[in-house]
């Protein structure tokens, strides 16, 4: 469905790829991905669509946040994006206005996804993506030339390379802006005219062709890492061009557990690995994640902080690297030692501060969390009727790996 | 009627109703069978609540629908008595809410409940009423009708308590925070609620205190998993969204037929699976004891059930217990305990009430604005109510005015409230079956918000512009149609405000959901009118009214009291002080009350109108602030575990505040019959600052018999435990240093009452201090005693600087020398001359750390003590630079250079050199003996040791007497054997290698212990 919209408009005319399975890509766009639901909700949708987007703002909704029983539709839709919902309603409802949108917050709280799901389904391309470094220049946003052709032939739409985003506004879609803070502040400037006038002009060519219009349906999904956002400060008016929306840092259990679930399910499909991740080691990690946490909100200096920023996206990590190392040297099964040592593994950036960090932490946290578990099973028993008894030697193997851990660093 | 209802006898068009119901359920549902019996049960529920012959009123706390539907019938039709669930004997309180500006809250209020766990004490309960509530609504009408009586006929305060599990920690805590593991339906709402800000619950959120918080109606789902189930579906955020959009907007407009039967409708849902079966046992029981109340009152008063109106939650009115109805079963009343309680009005506010019950923040207001909203769209004037006086001279008027009113808004609204205890069904159906009607759109409304919000965010800092307006606008109207609603609701219009305008958090700024809800209402705070205050608060009220600031006001008031140009504010500046010391928001900002001060000009931060709550907790407990404070310094001077120093601080606040020989008299005799049962000396600090303060501000008005006595017990008292205090570790030398004080500066008014010098005498004598600085007190003691002269301790001190192995310790002999500054200032000479031989002879590795704990000692002493050190120390040192060549300490003039270790000195220091075996021993012991024997065996050790010295090797024969200079088991091959243990140390002092031994005892320690290893 994004190849029918792609061939037409494209300049090098690419031979049309073979359609897409996990066998030829590493990692499928998510178009590509959820190519059959969003042709399934495209048909169903009987909801007028603004400009030329794929799918009504509602069925967006839909696709990112799942469908339950109520929705009465004949397949499945799964949820993608675990949070907020009303969250996910101002990121749509911002980018059928006239506004970009920038999604902020901490690193690995999903903004990409979510940007990349938005741009799946309201223009079905989500990979007009520009990365945002210290490197990156205004040729990267507008366009650039191709040096032999200016030479052989002169300046013409021909010998120009446009940007991924000259590109969407061309097509109607959604330009991506990864990482927007991280590149120098005249070069995001460049995007206040795309976000405003919404086209672009090539003063080195004349007449018709000097000025490249968004077609309706054009907008901006920037991306922002609330940590790093004092190293380029936005312009002000940068900013009111923006809506920003704000992704927290999910901080909900039960949402939390699905999240590190689903995305690892997905992971380790890869490698055609089933997961069995025992439901006790899962509450370890997340508890022990959400112990961190507070260790870390109840610190006043930088000093006593690990550098990582403890998000979903690291339990994933340290959860996909426990089960990808038990299973290929360990004996399938995901054990306590594993676990923890990927964990220490994961957290530990810099050698003799985090090292320290987390030492201090597993020795005064590891024995109050044996209590914290223990008054836990004692409400859990209560909902669950799952047998507990097991429990502590688990958290004893994975306190002690933990230490082992630890105790290898120099 | 309880059982299930024959299906002939139900109402055709909830029959109707019912079929399709049931279709739907085969439909739709796989096991089509539950869900038909739910539905099928739900139908009945409505049934049973609509033919119930007492007019059964469903409503939701803090509803605007409820409230209306009360208005306009009660408008249409009066009913006899009003039944409403609310603890029963909060009827009491009620009459306290004229002149209340709302929200207030009816307070219950135990200050001691013996029959409850004592960690639950004070048992606070709070039931807060805001305007636009049913409740509020017919209470204000039955205030005003005399005709119509009210009863509470819930549980009583008593029973709340009673019912609630006895192990769990104290009631009242969890209301406010949800803790971590608790409720889920709970944490969801925090989540939720966590994006946008913890703490915006603004800064009256914590006006109910601890207090356990009731409302009338109350109707949230505690069953999480419905919960979420519904949020999911309804695609809302929280269940008052919910509430709003499905029931609450719907039924405004609605018929009051209809209203009933769908408030039944979801009241019926809730109760079936909303909530958990925990909660639902605590509501059976409730409508248990609700029920029986009603059939008791109309039986005693004789009234027709179908005169009778029982307003109560939604969940309550579709009870299925035998209890239900007027005919139902009988059930008898649990008993109260002993309890004493008291009732009253305290100010409440939003924020405090969404705090209380957990609502997200913003709740109340946007209530609020729904009810005025729809006041203005009905036409409705609404009850209020008013100062009694006002009542009394509308009292007729009103009645006859609505006589003619009320035709009038029958008419407005139909028929259907002409009928209210037979309406069909046929309402609930139509209005289940067409698609849901929303509230008219309001675009002029919407759009004054879109413009206020951005005007508020540019006051507050944000840079927002008409563009931003123009965006909130379009942003709101997309948002409402993504979620279904053909009109932006508040909350919509709240998201696209936070989405348009909020680009950085900076801290210390509002954040723009806040400011929205200031923008929809925003926090509102209650006032308790004067005439409603108990009579402390008035009396309070009167007092205060000479400073002239307005103590109504919510915001921080400024008084400032030039009590020496008018004198007669000093009483206004007493009752200032008292109401500090009881914590009723006042606060000093200039100003201080001590001992004998006479106060000149003082200025307060006086807060009263928002601290109203706690000056109404303080009027359960007396009828005066005096009376309230007395009864607090009392408690806390008789109570069980009380102490001296707590009794006595006690006193000296009654001094202090209230100028009550009396009062003072008794807890001062209270506080020395403390004293005398004292074992330790642990509160010796504290208690002598106290009685150095009381007797110096005594002493020129006279002493009380008290003081006079508390001065000689503690004289009495300490001199017992002197002896143990200096041998006891348990006992720091501080506080030793404070029962001193105590003695030796209180020991003039001691004598007068007949103490004697011969007990302290004794006492001193008995003390055998080993720690050092407790030895160092002794000697001061015993210098202030005359027992030991100036010389005797400066030749001690001398002694510890030349003895190298006391050395070290000297730092803790002075402190504890340093400590007796506090009662003799006379030793500061000798202070002053210690300390400064210390900094001079002390080596760097003991003065060095010493130099912090020596700050450490002298700061809690106190400046008075520094200065006559500093004094002191001026006139030791020369004052100018030319007379330093030729300048000598003073005490190097007046005395002639101590006598090193004088023989009283040695065997003082003995036993801290005993530890090191340096010491020459008079007596060999058999393995010394031996030790001595092998090494005149076996020469050949020394000789070379002593060769590489340059000595020459001569040994000492090895007789009894003449071991003295081979003490340390070494031979010292020079010495003629001397018998005299007091020459030895001249002449030890004489060869250079046994200056260097003595110096250096260690290597020949471990030599000899070497060798007693081998032997």
């Amino acid at each position: 469905m994004a190849k029918k919209i792609s061939t037409p408009a494209t300049t090098d005319s690419v031979p049309a790829p073979a359609p897409a399975t996990s066998e030829t890509k590493l990692r499928m766009p998510a178009e590509e991905k959820y190519a059959a639901e969003l042709a399934y909700l495209a048909s169903v949708d009987k909801d007028p669509r603004p400009f030329a987007w794929r799918l009504s703002p509602r069925m967006i909704r839909t696709f990112v946040l799942g469908a339950g029983p109520g929705d009465s539709f004949d397949r499945p839709i799964a949820q993608k994006f675990f949070g907020d919902a009303s969250l996910v309603e101002r990121a749509i409802v911002t980018l059928a206005s006239d506004r970009g949108l920038l999604l902020i917050g901490d690193p690995g709280t999903g903004k990409s996804w979510l940007a990349e799901l938005l741009a799946a389904a309201t223009s079905g391309n989500s990979t007009h993506v520009v990365q945002g470094t210290a490197g990156t220049t205004e040729d990267h946003i507008k366009y650039s030339w191709n040096v032999a052709m200016v030479i052989a032939s002169g300046q013409s739409r021909e010998s120009m390379i446009p940007s991924p985003i000259m590109t969407a506004m061309q097509r109607g879609e959604m330009g991506r802006f990864e990482e927007l803070t991280r590149c120098g502040s005249d070069v995001q400037d460049a995007l206040i005219s795309i976000l405003s006038e919404k086209y672009i002009t090539i003063p080195e060519l004349r007449g018709d062709e000097s000025v490249v219009y968004a077609k309706p349906g054009f907008n901006m999904i920037a991306t922002a890492n609330s940590r790093d956002r004092g190293v380029n400060e936005l312009s002000t008016a940068l900013k009111r061009r923006f809506n920003f929306v704000t992704i927290p840092i999910v901080t909900n259990k039960k949402s939390e557990k699905e999240i590190v679930l689903f995305r690892t399910r997905e992971l380790m499909a890869r490698h055609t690995i089933t997961v069995d991740v025992p439901p006790t080691m899962l509450d370890i990690l997340l508890q022990t994640f959400a112990d961190l946490r507070e260790a870390t909100a109840n610190t006043t200096s930088e000093d006593q902080r690990l550098e990582s920023s403890l998000s979903t996206a690291e339990q994933i990590g340290v959860l996909e690297d426990a089960l990808l190392h038990s299973n290929f040297f360990g004996d399938k099964a995901l054990q306590p030692g594993t676990l923890a040592r990927s964990l220490v593994g994961t957290l530990v950036r810099r050698v003799p501060e985090d090292v320290s960090i987390l030492n201090k932490f597993w020795h005064a946290t590891a024995a109050e969390t044996e209590g914290v578990k223990k008054r836990k099973k004692g409400e859990e028993a209560a909902t669950s009727a799952a047998p507990k008894g097991e429990k502590s030697p688990e958290l004893e193997a994975f306190v002690a790996g933990g230490k082992q851990a630890l105790s290898s660093f120099k | 009627m309880n059982s299930i209802l024959d299906p002939a006898l139900l109402d055709p068009a909830l029959q109707a109703l019912r079929t399709q119901l049931e279709a739907a359920a085969a439909a739709f549902a796989g096991d089509s069978a539950h869900l038909g019996a739910l539905l099928r049960a739900m139908i009945e529920d409505v049934q049973r609540a609509t033919a119930e012959p007492v007019e059964v009123f469903p409503v939701k706390h803090h509803s605007p629908a409820s409230a209306l539907h009360m208005l306009r019938r009660l408008r249409a039709r009066a009913p006899k008595v009003i039944y409403m669930e609310g603890c029963e004997d909060l009827n009491a309180s009620l009459a306290g809410l004229h002149h209340c500006r709302f929200p207030v809250a009816l307070q219950a209020f135990a200050p001691e409940a013996p029959a409850f766990p004592a960690d639950w004490t004070p048992l606070n309960v709070v039931l807060p009423l805001t305007e636009f509530s049913a409740e509020y609504q017919a209470i204000a009408y039955c205030l005003q009708n005399p005709g119509t009586t009210l009863v509470f006929v819930d549980r009583s305060v008593d029973h709340v308590f009673q019912w609630m599990p006895k192990g769990g920690p104290p009631p009242g805590e969890d209301a406010g925070e949800a803790d971590d593991g608790g409720d889920e339906s709970e944490a969801e709402e925090t989540a939720g609620e966590g994006e946008g800000e913890g703490a915006s619950t603004g800064n009256t959120g914590n006006l109910h205190g601890g207090a356990v918080g009731l409302q009338i109606g109350d109707m949230q789902p505690t069953f999480g998993d419905f919960l979420d189930v519904l949020l999911r579906n309804a695609k809302v955020r929280h269940y008052s969204e919910w509430w709003t959009q499905y029931v609450e907007g719907p039924t405004l407009s609605c018929d009051y037929g209809t209203y009933r039967q769908v408030f039944f409708l979801v009241g019926s849902l809730l109760r079936r699976i909303g909530i958990t079966e925990k909660d639902r046992v605590a509501d059976c029981e409730r409508e248990r004891y609700m029920w029986t109340r009603i059939r008791e009152h109309m039986k005693a008063h004789k009234i027709d059930p179908r005169e009778a109106m029982y307003v109560c939650g939604a969940i309550h009115a579709v009870s299925p217990i035998p209890e239900f109805g007027s005919k139902g079963a009988a059930w008898t009343v649990p008993a109260k305990t002993p309890t004493q309680w008291f009732y009253g009005v305290v100010p409440s506010s939003y924020a405090a009430i969404e705090r209380q019950f957990s609502l997200p923040a913003g709740e109340v207001s946007i209530a609020q604005s729904m009810w005025d909203k729809g006041l203005q769209a009905l036409e409705l004037k609404p009850f209020k109510i008013e100062a009694e006086k006002k009542a009394e001279g509308e009292g007729k008027p009103t009645v006859r005015k609505k006589g003619a009113a009320a035709p009038s808004a029958a008419s407005v609204s139909s028929a259907a409230v002409e009928v209210p205890a037979a309406v069909s069904g046929s309402g609930l159906r139509e209005f289940l079956t067409r698609p849901p009607t929303f509230v008219a759109a309001d675009d002029e409304q919407l759009m004054r918000w879109c413009v206020d919000v951005v005007r508020l965010a540019r006051k507050h800092g944000y840079n927002a512009s008409t563009a931003d307006t123009i965006a909130i606008l379009h942003t709101s109207t997309l948002l409402a149609r993504l979620r279904d609603r053909p009109h932006p609701s508040p909350y919509d219009f709240q998201d696209a405000a936070v989405t348009c305008l909020e680009k950085d958090r900076v801290p210390g700024r509002r954040d723009v959901r806040r400011l929205c809800q200031i923008l929809l209402g925003g926090d509102r705070l209650g006032r308790v009118g004067y005439e409603s205050l108990p009579p402390l608060a008035q009396d309070v009220y009167d007092r205060l009214a000479v400073l002239g600031v307005n103590l109504k006001s919510s915001r921080i008031e400024r008084a400032l009291l030039d009590i020496q140009g008018r004198p007669e504010l000093l009483p206004a500046s007493d009752l200032l002080w008292r109401l500090r010391y009881l914590g009723a928001g006042v606060r000093p900002i200039m100003g201080e009350r001590t001992l004998g001060h006479k106060p000149k000009q003082e200025s307060w931060d006086i807060e009263i109108g928002k601290h109203q709550g706690s000056l109404i907790q303080l009027g359960y407990e007396g009828l005066t602030i005096e009376q309230v404070l007395e009864k607090r310094l009392k408690a806390k001077a008789f109570e069980a575990t009380s102490r001296a120093a707590k009794a006595l601080e006690a006193a000296e606040d009654s001094v202090l505040y209230l100028r009550s020989g009396r009062l003072t008299r008794e807890l001062g005799l209270r506080a020395t019959e403390l004293l005398r049962a004292e074992l330790g000396g642990n509160d010796a600090p504290e208690i002598f600052q106290r009685v150095r303060g009381l007797v110096h501000y005594y002493r020129t008005l006279g002493m009380p018999d008290w003081i006079k006595d508390f001065v000689s017990t503690g004289y009495r008292h300490y001199a017992t435990l002197l002896p143990t205090a200096f041998t006891d570790r348990g006992t720091a030398p501080r506080q030793l240093a404070a029962m001193l004080a105590f003695i030796f500066t209180q020991e003039a008014l001691a004598f007068s009452m007949g103490c004697e010098r011969s007990q302290l005498l004794i006492a001193v004598a008995q003390a055998e201090p080993e720690d050092p600085p407790k030895i160092a007190l002794r000697w001061a003691a015993q210098w202030i005693l005359g027992q030991r002269s100036e010389d005797e301790i400066r030749a001690d001190f001398q002694h510890l600087l030349h003895s190298p192995m006391l050395l070290p310790v000297f730092p803790e002999y002075m402190a504890g020398f340093l400590l007796a500054l506090e009662f003799t200032p006379r030793i500061s000479r000798l202070a002053v001359e210690f300390l400064s031989r210390a900094f001079a002879a002390l080596p760097d590795e003991v003065l060095v750390p010493w130099l912090p704990k020596l700050v450490v000692t002298l700061r809690p002493l106190g400046p008075g003590v520094m200065q006559t050190l500093v004094k002191e120390a001026g006139l030791a040192f020369p004052r100018e630079l030319s007379k330093l060549p030729a300048w000598e300490f003073s005490w190097d003039r007046s005395v002639p250079v101590a006598p090193p270790p004088a023989p009283k000195a040695r065997s003082e220091a003995k036993p801290a050199a005993k530890a090191t075996s340096a010491a020459p021993a008079v007596e060999r012991s058999p393995a010394e003996l031996a030790v001595a024997t092998l090494l005149r065996a076996e020469p050949a050790t020394l000789d070379a040791l002593a060769g590489l010295l340059g000595v020459p090797p001569t040994w000492a024969p090895l007789a009894p007497a003449a071991e003295a200079s081979a003490a340390t088991t070494s031979a010292e091959p020079d010495e003629t054997s001397d018998t005299s243990e007091a020459a030895e140390p001249a002449s030890v002092a004489e060869t250079p290698l046994a200056r260097l031994l003595a110096a250096h005892p260690d290597a020949l320690q471990a030599l000899a212990a070497r060798l007693q290893a081998l032997a």
